[in-house]
């Protein structure tokens, strides 16, 4: 076998990796204090377009896990950084929960337009705006694409199309940010001072969390918990460089066999 | 000199952007336009107005236009309603209609109930999430969805600036539903050939004059006819270089077209 780098980084998924809804994953808390023993970089990272860190550190306290602000990473956390990095102004069409997470960046007179899942702001007016703007160069950043998801009532349409219809008045192509693009886990990783062969990312979403990663350059681990459904592991290619359990028999192949 | 201007014997005319700009505040002719469309008919050239309009009944439409002092017709007016009313009934589809308030008039005779295919008509404010969620709940809810566009243009130019036409949302519900929309109206071949045969003249003898260069005048010249590209509408610069449609000739405005067509006549 080819000689691996040291791992100096590990992702974690947060919703069906750590915790499922309200509940711990059990032992996983136990499991991240053992993982804090090894000499590597910890990112908790997730896609959400209306949780801020803060609420989500929040939800992580609450359920008896050790973690700091700074060591959380969502797809909201990787449009920041995009527009930090590009020196723009976001029009942002965004739940207002995920506002605390730009707080800092200018909005007036925006050259950026940014796209979170925001019914509220999804009407004619308000699309127009960002139509505009986009077709005089404005940069469209997607948080994620998706096309629709489950609310008690139904399906209900996600941001995916509405940033498809901007991508076609347009004709522009967005820069999406959220799992599981290239650019997610990079960014995530950014700041770590590690590369991705350096890194193994652990999540319940066999295409999104580890696909993703394993598409980064970065090792992938999947966990039976959450969403995860028999055979999954068969969906990627390359495979899983591991399926397990759950969060904690991830944590200790780790300690065993990846330092 | 124009050879493009020999051997015409119609000329179909897009509407917004060539005659008028469309505005909450009913919109503005375009300078020369009301008379170059007296010229034409004078002249003894045959006209159609091709239009992908879906704000309005024609008979409004129309009413609007001659309030502006354009001397037309609801006769000579090609328009997407009226040729997707003809497919619903050809195939037995009843639509759930996510359009214009004041379109929903030509869809009077249609059997609307227990919709088995969605339409999609320039519905401006109507297109809110809400309603757009509606449409989707409809298509995801069959088994083979059905949509049909009224066009699927970009965008089109107001008074108070470009607005996104029903293109974008069409795209938007085909991402959501993973399937392809059917378009009725230009580009449509079967729209222009349809304008034709209501005009009576061969796609050789005809030219189409419009703003939009993909759908008004590559779609014509698919169809075996010149088109013209204007610069008024929502013409922008970057449509003198388009990569795929070279228009038979830019011209300023309908009645610089009308005044090299009169020339060689």
């Amino acid at each position: 076998m080819a000689a691996r780098r040291a791992l100096k980084a590990v992702l974690v998924d947060l919703n069906g990796t750590l915790h499922v809804e309200d509940s711990a994953v059990p032992g996983a808390q136990e499991a991240l204090k053992r993982l804090r023993s090894a000499p590597v970089t910890i990112r908790f990272v997730t896609n959400t377009t209306k949780e801020s860190k803060r609420d989500l550190l929040e939800r992580l306290t609450r359920l008896g896990f050790d973690i700091a602000e700074n060591e959380i990473f969502t797809s909201l956390t990787a449009a920041r950084n995009l527009l930090e990095q590009k020196h723009v102004r976001p029009l942002l069409l965004v739940d207002d929960k995920a506002l605390p997470d730009f707080t800092g960046i200018g909005t007036d007179d925006p050259n950026a337009v940014v796209v979170g899942l925001a019914p509220e702001h999804f009407h004619y007016e308000m699309m127009n705006r960002a139509f505009r703007l986009i077709l005089d160069g404005a940069p469209l950043i997607a948080i994620h694409k998706a096309r629709y998801f489950k609310k008690k009532d139904g399906l209900s349409l996600g941001p995916g199309p509405f940033v498809t219809g901007l991508e076609y008045a347009t004709d522009t192509k967005a820069t999406v940010v959220g799992k599981p693009e290239k650019t997610f886990f990079l960014e995530a990783l950014r700041g770590t001072g590690c590369a991705p062969e350096e890194a193994v990312m652990i999540g319940d979403d066999c295409r999104d969390d580890v696909g993703g990663a394993q598409d980064a350059g970065m090792r992938g681990i999947l966990v039976r918990t959450g969403k995860y459904r028999p055979a999954d592991e068969d969906k990627i290619n390359p495979a899983p460089y591991l399926t397990c359990e759950s969060f904690p028999e991830a944590v200790e192949h780790i300690l065993k066999s990846m330092l | 000199m124009a050879g493009w201007a020999r051997a015409v014997r119609g000329l179909l005319l897009d509407v917004s952007g060539v005659l008028y700009d469309s505005g909450a505040d009913g919109g503005v002719p375009i300078a020369g336009s009301a008379e170059a469309v007296r010229r034409i008919k004078a002249s003894g050239l045959k006209l159609r107005l091709c239009t992908n309009e879906t704000q309005a009944t024609r008979e409004n439409f129309v009413k609007k236009l001659q309030g502006m002092g354009f001397d037309v017709s609801v006769s000579e007016v090609t328009a997407p309603a009226p040729a997707a009313c003809h497919i619903l009934k050809e195939r037995g589809l009843r639509p759930h209609l996510l359009v214009h308030d004041d379109l929903v008039p030509e869809f009077a005779e249609i059997d609307k109930t227990n919709p088995n295919c969605v339409v999609l008509g320039d519905a401006a404010e109507n297109f809110t999430y809400a309603n757009l969620n509606e449409a989707f709940r409809v298509l995801i809810g069959m088994e083979k969805p059905v949509l049909i566009s009224l066009g699927r243009g970009r965008y089109y130019k107001e008074t108070d600036g470009l607005k996104l036409d029903v293109g974008a949302y069409m795209k938007a519900l085909e991402y959501a539903c993973d399937v392809q929309a059917e378009v009725v109206g230009k580009p449509s071949k079967r729209f222009f050939e349809s304008a034709l045969a209501e005009m009576g003249v061969l796609a050789e003898q005809a030219i189409m004059i419009g703003d939009d260069i993909v759908n008004d005048v590559g779609g014509a010249q698919q169809c075996g006819m010149r088109a013209l590209q204007v610069r008024t509408g929502k013409y922008r610069p970057s449509d003198e270089n388009h990569p795929d449609v070279k228009p038979d000739a830019y011209v300023n405005n309908l009645a610089e077209a009308v005044d090299i067509i009169l020339q060689q006549m």
